[in-house]
């Protein structure tokens, strides 16, 4: 198991939704997500509320995993960014950082070059947050889940699990 | 890697299902969407070919739910089994907290077996983990089938590390529960114990839910070197035995009983991973951080306009401004 556990408090998390929601009212955009590059989603905003945000957090870093092995065999350590055109949404993918994705779904009501050039800007600034998270952790200290945590989840996977 | 989000008051795990091609790593997930709550589960997300072999990975959401103030959620993902799909195999494997590996039970898969364990060992080793150090779960299936290996054999050629196992048929179910329940149970021991391993003051390890969700930072930083490899080997020390031991197991005989003594005989054998980093740890202060476009235009040009907040649509007379310095080339990215 990798040992850089991520760990996001309130004050951080607030700090990127703020961010977020800054960029979606300027681009005009639907929803955003931020998602590890594991998979998980760390945070969305805007009209999310129909869509399956977990399962599209997966799928996303998947993608982006793949486009990164496809910028290796091709001589490019990783593409940055990712454009997915459909009919009416459209998917802007950006990298914040090195472990995180911003994934931007916009309409016709703006236009790429607007989403591009805010979600640039934000993504320089997210990246300066999770530089901060990322040398908050490794200085301070680092709080886990509690111990009796396991064996309070065994109780509920007992339940929940029958054959 | 466990991620802990305490503003959503969720820690997500990630376990994923290894084993060589049509061994039933998709049917485990799929036994276990058709049988758990769907209040429990998300959508069972496959990405396969036409012939419904697994093409990238499929995917299982699962949220046990609010314990002691916290979201237990843990994402399921198979591997292709396919020996050419190695390079989609590894992208999977990246920020694993739990493995299963499914065995195929049958002689003429054994070669199978131990090739697809040697490649998890290889493709773990790329990401800098040791598979000595990750929770691990070996699943015997197939055990309906007639003439298969008996579990001796098995044990000898593909569990010489002794990790725990249990026999499984896929299709019917059999197993299944008991070795994804195994495995959760494996994570998130490893990652209290993990946790705890690092010097910290005592305030933190009260259990969480009785922390207010405000950051911990305020708390003085009591020892701030980092995790040394000398830690006690302690850090791994067996939990107690969990209240659920006394809770009847409606499990055959032949399977060993959960959550039972083999997991903490199993984190006795192991060595303290107390030590242990990976190789591959991106290290994300290294990156350039580039000025933002807009905020070093908009410095020093006498404007008492927040630069920094984005305008939809600007007035002409902004426009004007934009245009004198470059606003349309870097709207489109031209150097």
């Amino acid at each position: 198991m990798s040992d850089d556990n991520l760990i996001i408090y309130e004050e951080e998390i607030n700090q990127i939704e703020s961010l977020i929601s800054k960029m979606l009212k300027g681009c005009e955009a639907k929803c955003a997500l931020l998602v590890d590059k594991d998979g998980h989603l760390t945070t969305r905003q805007g009209f999310t509320h129909s869509l399956d945000t977990t399962a599209l957090a997966a799928l996303m870093a998947g993608s982006f995993a793949s486009t990164k092995e496809i910028a290796r065999l091709v001589g490019e350590t990783e593409f940055s960014v990712l454009f997915h055109q459909g009919k009416k949404d459209h998917i802007h993918m950006s990298l914040v950082g090195e472990r995180s994705i911003l994934v931007v779904i916009f309409d016709d009501r703006t236009t790429i070059g607007m989403v591009r050039l805010y979600a640039k800007e934000t993504a320089i600034e997210l990246a300066k947050v999770f530089d901060k998270i990322k040398k908050d952790s490794e200085s301070g200290p680092k709080p886990g889940i509690s111990t009796d945590f396991a064996t309070m989840a065994q109780d509920k996977l007992d339940d929940i699990f029958q054959d | 890697m466990v991620s802990i989000n305490y503003s959503s008051r969720e820690v997500c795990c990630k376990i994923v299902y290894y084993g060589p091609g049509l061994s039933g790593k998709t049917t485990n997930l799929q036994y276990i969407h058709s049988k758990v709550p769907q209040t429990t589960r998300g959508n069972l997300i496959s990405l396969a070919t036409e012939a419904d072999r697994t093409l990238y990975f499929d995917f299982l959401p699962i949220n046990i739910g609010n314990i002691n103030g916290l979201a237990a959620k843990f994402q399921l993902y198979t591997v292709p089994g396919q020996v050419y799909y190695n390079a989609t195999r590894k992208l999977v494997l990246r920020g694993v907290d739990g493995l299963v590996f499914v065995a195929d039970s049958q002689p003429d898969k054994m070669a199978e077996n131990i090739e697809s364990l040697t490649n998890l060992e290889e493709n773990l080793r790329e990401y800098g983990y040791n598979i000595d150090e990750l929770p691990m779960v070996i699943q015997y299936n197939k055990r309906d089938l007639p003439g298969i290996m008996t579990v001796e054999e098995l044990e000898a050629r593909l569990n010489p590390r002794g990790w725990p196992y249990f026999e499984a048929s896929a299709t019917i179910g059999n197993g299944v529960f008991d070795t994804l329940k195994l495995i959760i149970k494996i994570v998130l021991d490893k990652a209290k114990s993990s946790s705890g391993s690092r010097p910290r003051p005592a305030a933190i390890a009260q259990p969480v839910a009785s922390q207010p969700t405000t950051a911990p930072q305020a708390t003085p930083v009591a020892a701030t070197q980092p995790s040394s490899g000398d830690s006690a080997p302690s850090s791994v020390a067996v939990s107690a035995p969990p209240a659920a031991a006394s809770k009847p197991q409606e499990t055959p005989e032949q399977y060993r009983p959960f959550p039972g003594s083999h997991a903490e005989e199993h984190h006795e054998r192991k060595p303290s991973a107390a030590g242990f980093t990976p190789a591959a740890t991106v290290d994300s202060s290294s990156a350039p951080i580039e000025r933002n476009a807009i905020q070093s235009a908009g410095t020093g040009n006498g404007e008492d306009e927040d630069t920094s907040r984005p305008v939809m649509a600007p007035s002409l007379k902004r426009r004007g401004s934009y245009k004198k310095r470059g606003f349309f080339k870097r709207l489109f990215g031209i150097k």
